[in-house]
């Protein structure tokens, strides 16, 4: 209902202001800086005469309707009959004084829009009329006479509006220029009788004949207009009017519109019963002009249609309809016949206009760039990832259909299915929880890592600048550890210069082994021992692969040991008290183990790990600890890898040549601890479990040197095989989430971008395998037999030979977890590999010497091999990969 | 645990490798087993290296044995291995 008077008005399109400027031009000018800009001075407290100004007061949930039909066809009933509200009126003046604007009166109004607001009315300062825009009013003296001021008028009006009449203007409304004085002058004073001089009105009848619009504007301009000549005085009065009296309009108003809207402002009562009089000044001419009378009727229903287009449409088509040909072209015959139509004619015609009414109705209201708008909504409202989720009003509207009016029975099911629909702290549907549980673990990690890390770099950094200044500094410095000792930096130079990055020490230890050796002999006189061999390491763990740098960052070799004796001590305490049947409390156990103890830069556990009596203690341990302390223990494990002194043995970059009693250090581990491992793993953990540690792995070490280790491979398969295998018992129970699914696909991921491209690595350089081989042979065959060749290094120890089963264990477990573009992955990289392994098994058919030994060895190659490639539903056998049936 | 006494040190090297020098020129490389406060130790994988000087000439032999006792009074010092093992 509303805004429509608003919009018909809109600056351009609205000749009636104009006409009301000249009105006032002679004497009042302030017609237009007075109510210009008033909308900027944004006071809202005359709210109550927003129904006046937007259109009669909308009851709450009226449906507002922007066709403009509806709302013209509302505006004609209340024309004819008797409108109860002074807009509703108003605004088919405004449209239908619209449809009369011509293009010169329209160009000069455009001039007017620009005017500043008129400060001078706020100030009550004097304004000079040297500010109008107007310039081709400014002309005409200031202080003609009312008279004067009349005729001219009077005399432009004419003009103007019988242009606009022959041109088609508002063609219901004509009325003959030339009578309406007498009929203004009969009306007015009993519209305005109190407030408004006569004087003032009759300015404005000329406007009235023409386009009842201009009838009302008058009336607004003269309300405002004393009967001063004078314009600084008018300009004054306003003000004060504009003080005492609401001025405020709505900002869309204060151009064209706001002379229209004036007259309910300030006197809401008076107009009241001028409303009438207007709607039959329309409906019914006053008897002075008959013919006019007559026409009016005539054209009656064109009138209302034609009111029914230009009303409040925008400004251009307010104005265009009428001026089309065929238009002028009804108007004219209307005129022509000048015999009131027949029923039946008018009936047509109605029926005619509605329909074209509902054509146009909201046409327009929509520019297509909106149009496209609201279709793109429309259509992304429909495409969604999450149907159910989306979908949660249907879901509940669907239960609430099907459920019938049930009541109780009814409010639970909603219940039910809002909680599992959005989740909640047992989890929803989705098992939100565990997914914000886990994001919430990781991010706690991520921060915790970061702030490790940052004052480690620092603090290296510091080290390598002082050091050889003052011996190697110890860097666990804080208060839980102060520095204990000075460490002269024995084989620094040797591990910086075997050490540059991943990649050129993987090249060096695979394929220079013999310049590493040649370093450590020109170092000779230092002394390098087994130990310091085991420094040319990789390059991430070039601090951690120095056993004793690891010792003195977690806290020095004697406290690691007097930790161990501790634990040992607590350990038979526990377990004389579990043999007397005491309860046993682990606390101080806990406590003596250090886990999570973050005063050293390696956790004093791992270095515990470095001794083979911390090792061998380990299974005893495990007994007194409860699971979350397990899991606990094992996280800070898998998290601080790369410290672990037996990864660093038993990897081939690290360590090319171990020892023999290397060697055993790393059976015993592999004996001891990845034992507890598994059977954790399998008996106590879960799935989300075995992430983690598997998160912690790869987020807190160097993947790809972990690998090459022989433990660590063994540690990575054991994680990703348990884990697939819990995938699978679960699949077959349905118990896995898909968050802790795609949870999973997130962290095989990482693990496989960590280890892609460098797949092949995992596989020990001959030089390595002969090594170990030789060690390992050392007790059964002469060591002198051990000695490799170095083309046939597996067939060289006739009953010896470097066992890889645990890489293709690791390469199995690895492709049983992947998608087909990870196997295909894996094949490409390793694919060297696969076919050296299939040569050398036929070439140990070949041989002839020790039949049964080499056929086992054969059997056993393909064996390794096969339980990598029966993962991809593939076989070698006899030389040839085939499918697998 | 407390490290007040010089054993208690010692204890920390159980299980470990540890050098032994005797009375008599020789020297044992071997796993601590055990001690007690006369020194007597019992070492696992032990090698005994005897040194003999005969004609000005240093001659050494070798003796590994599984599991040895060494009496406390014939002990000189006790340390961990050198770098040379």
């Amino acid at each position: 209902m509303s805004f429509f008077g608003f919009d018909a008005s809109l600056p351009g399109s609205n000749p009636k202001k104009q006409n009301g400027n000249k009105d006032d031009n002679g004497k009042t000018l302030d017609f237009e800086e007075t109510y210009k800009g008033l909308g900027d001075y944004a006071v809202e407290e005359y709210d109550y005469l927003n129904d006046e100004t937007f259109g009669g007061p909308a009851e709450l949930g009226t449906d507002f309707d922007f066709g403009h039909g509806s709302a013209a066809a509302l505006n004609k009933k209340t024309e004819v009959e008797a409108p109860s509200t002074y807009t509703m009126p108003s605004r088919s003046y405004v449209a239908a004084a619209s449809s009369g604007a011509d293009p010169v009166t329209r160009t000069s109004l455009d001039d007017t829009q620009d005017l500043k607001p008129m400060e001078s009315l706020w100030t009550n300062q004097p304004r000079v009329s040297t500010q109008q825009p107007q310039g081709h009013y400014q002309t005409q003296g200031q202080v003609l006479s009312m008279e004067d001021l009349e005729r001219q008028q009077r005399q432009r009006q004419m003009a103007a509006s019988q242009q606009g009449f022959m041109g088609m203007a508002g063609p219901g409304y004509g009325m003959p220029p030339p009578h309406p004085q007498g009929f203004m002058q009969h009306q007015f004073p009993n519209q305005y009788p109190s407030s408004f001089s006569p004087q003032g009105m009759q300015n404005i009848p000329p406007f009235q004949q023409m386009q009842p619009v201009i009838m009302n504007q008058g009336n607004q301009a003269t309300m405002y207009q004393p009967p001063l000549n004078n314009p600084t005085d008018k300009q004054q009065e306003q003000g004060n009017v504009s003080g005492t009296q609401p001025m405020e309009f709505p900002p869309g108003t204060q151009l064209g519109r706001s002379p229209q809207m004036q007259p309910v402002q300030p006197s809401p009562k008076p107009t009241n019963p001028g409303s009438p009089m207007i709607a039959t000044s329309t409906m019914t001419p006053p008897p002075q002009e008959v013919h006019n009378h007559q026409q009016n009727k005539q054209t009656f229903v064109e009138t209302m249609t034609q009111q029914q287009h230009q009303h409040f449409l925008h400004p251009q088509q307010l104005v265009s309809p009428p001026q089309t040909p065929r238009e002028n072209f009804r108007y004219n015959r209307g005129q022509g016949r000048r015999e009131p139509l027949t029923a039946e004619e008018q009936k047509r015609l109605q029926i005619r206009q509605a329909k074209v009414e509902k054509i146009l109705k909201h046409s327009g209201l929509m520019t297509p760039r909106d149009k496209d708008f609201i279709t793109r909504y429309q259509l992304s409202q429909i495409v969604t990832d999450d149907p159910y989720n989306e979908d949660f009003y249907f879901q509940v509207y669907k239960i609430i259909q099907s459920g019938g009016i049930v009541g109780e029975a009814n409010k639970d099911l909603i219940a039910r299915a809002y909680l599992e629909h959005s989740g909640h702290r047992l989890g929803g549907r989705y098992k939100r929880a565990d997914v914000a549980l886990q994001r919430m673990q990781s991010q706690v990690e991520k921060a915790v890592t970061v702030a490790k890390e940052r004052p480690q770099k620092s603090k290296d950094h510091i080290d390598a600048a002082r050091e050889g200044v003052l011996g190697k500094i110890s860097s666990a410095m804080n208060s839980k550890a102060p520095r204990r000792q000075l460490q002269i930096p024995l084989q620094r130079l040797a591990d910086e210069s075997a050490i540059a990055d991943d990649s050129s020490t993987a090249k060096l230890s695979r394929g220079s082994t013999p310049a590493l050796e040649a370093v450590t002999e020109t170092l000779g006189n230092v002394e390098i021992d087994q130990k310091s061999k085991a420094r040319r390491r990789s390059s991430y763990a070039f601090t951690s692969v120095d056993q004793s740098s690891v010792l003195s960052r977690s806290g020095g070799r004697k406290f690691v040991l007097s930790l161990i004796e501790t634990v040992y001590e607590e350990v038979l305490e526990l377990e004389a008290q579990l043999r007397s049947g005491n309860p046993v409390d682990s606390a101080a156990l806990w406590e003596a183990l250090h886990i999570g103890d973050e005063s050293y830069e390696v956790c004093p556990f791992i270095s515990m790990l470095s001794f083979d009596k911390g090792v061998k203690i380990m299974p005893r341990i495990f007994n007194f600890l409860d699971n979350s302390q397990k899991l606990k223990l094992l996280q800070t494990f898998f998290g601080e890898l790369s410290h672990l002194n037996i990864i660093i043995i038993s990897s081939y970059k690290t360590n090319a040549s171990p020892s023999e009693n290397q060697l055993k250090q790393i059976e015993l581990f592999q004996a001891v601890f990845l034992k507890i491992i598994v059977s954790f793993l399998s008996n106590s953990a879960n799935f989300i479990e075995i992430m983690g540690l598997l998160l912690y792995l790869i987020r807190n070490n160097n993947v790809s040197f972990i690998s090459t280790s022989k433990i660590g491979l063994n540690l990575i398969t054991v994680l990703i095989s348990r884990a697939a295998l819990i995938r699978q018992d679960i699949n077959r129970s349905n118990v896995l989430s898909s968050p802790e699914i795609s949870a999973w696909n997130e962290v095989y991921d990482k693990l496989f971008t960590s280890l892609e491209t460098r797949l092949s690595l995992v596989f020990p350089p001959k030089e390595y395998t002969d090594k170990t081989v030789s060690i390992n042979s050392r007790p059964s065959a002469s060591s002198g037999s051990a000695i490799a060749t170095p083309t046939m290094p597996t067939i060289s120890t006739s009953s010896q030979y470097y066992d890889q089963a645990y890489i293709w264990q690791f390469l199995a477990s690895l492709a049983l977890s992947g998608k087909l573009n990870h196997q295909r992955i894996i094949i490409d990289e390793i694919r060297d590999e696969i076919f050296g392994t299939i040569t050398a098994a036929e070439e140990l058919g070949k041989n002839q010497q020790d039949q049964t030994a080499s056929l086992y060895k054969r059997e056993k190659l393909y064996q390794d091999l096969n339980l990598f490639l029966n993962v991809m539903g593939l076989v070698a056998r006899d030389g040839e990969i085939t499918e697998l049936k | 645990m407390s490290l007040d006494t010089p054993l208690d040190l010692l204890k920390l090297n159980l299980d470990e490798k540890v050098y032994v020098k005797l009375r008599g020129a020789r020297e044992l490389i071997g796993t601590l087993q055990a001690f007690d406060s006369h020194c007597n130790i019992v070492l696992s994988d032990a090698v005994e290296t005897i040194y003999e000087l005969t004609d000005g000439d240093l001659k050494s032999t070798e003796r590994s044995s599984e599991m040895i006792f060494v009496r406390g009074d014939s002990v000189t010092l006790i340390t961990s291995p050198g770098d040379d093992e």
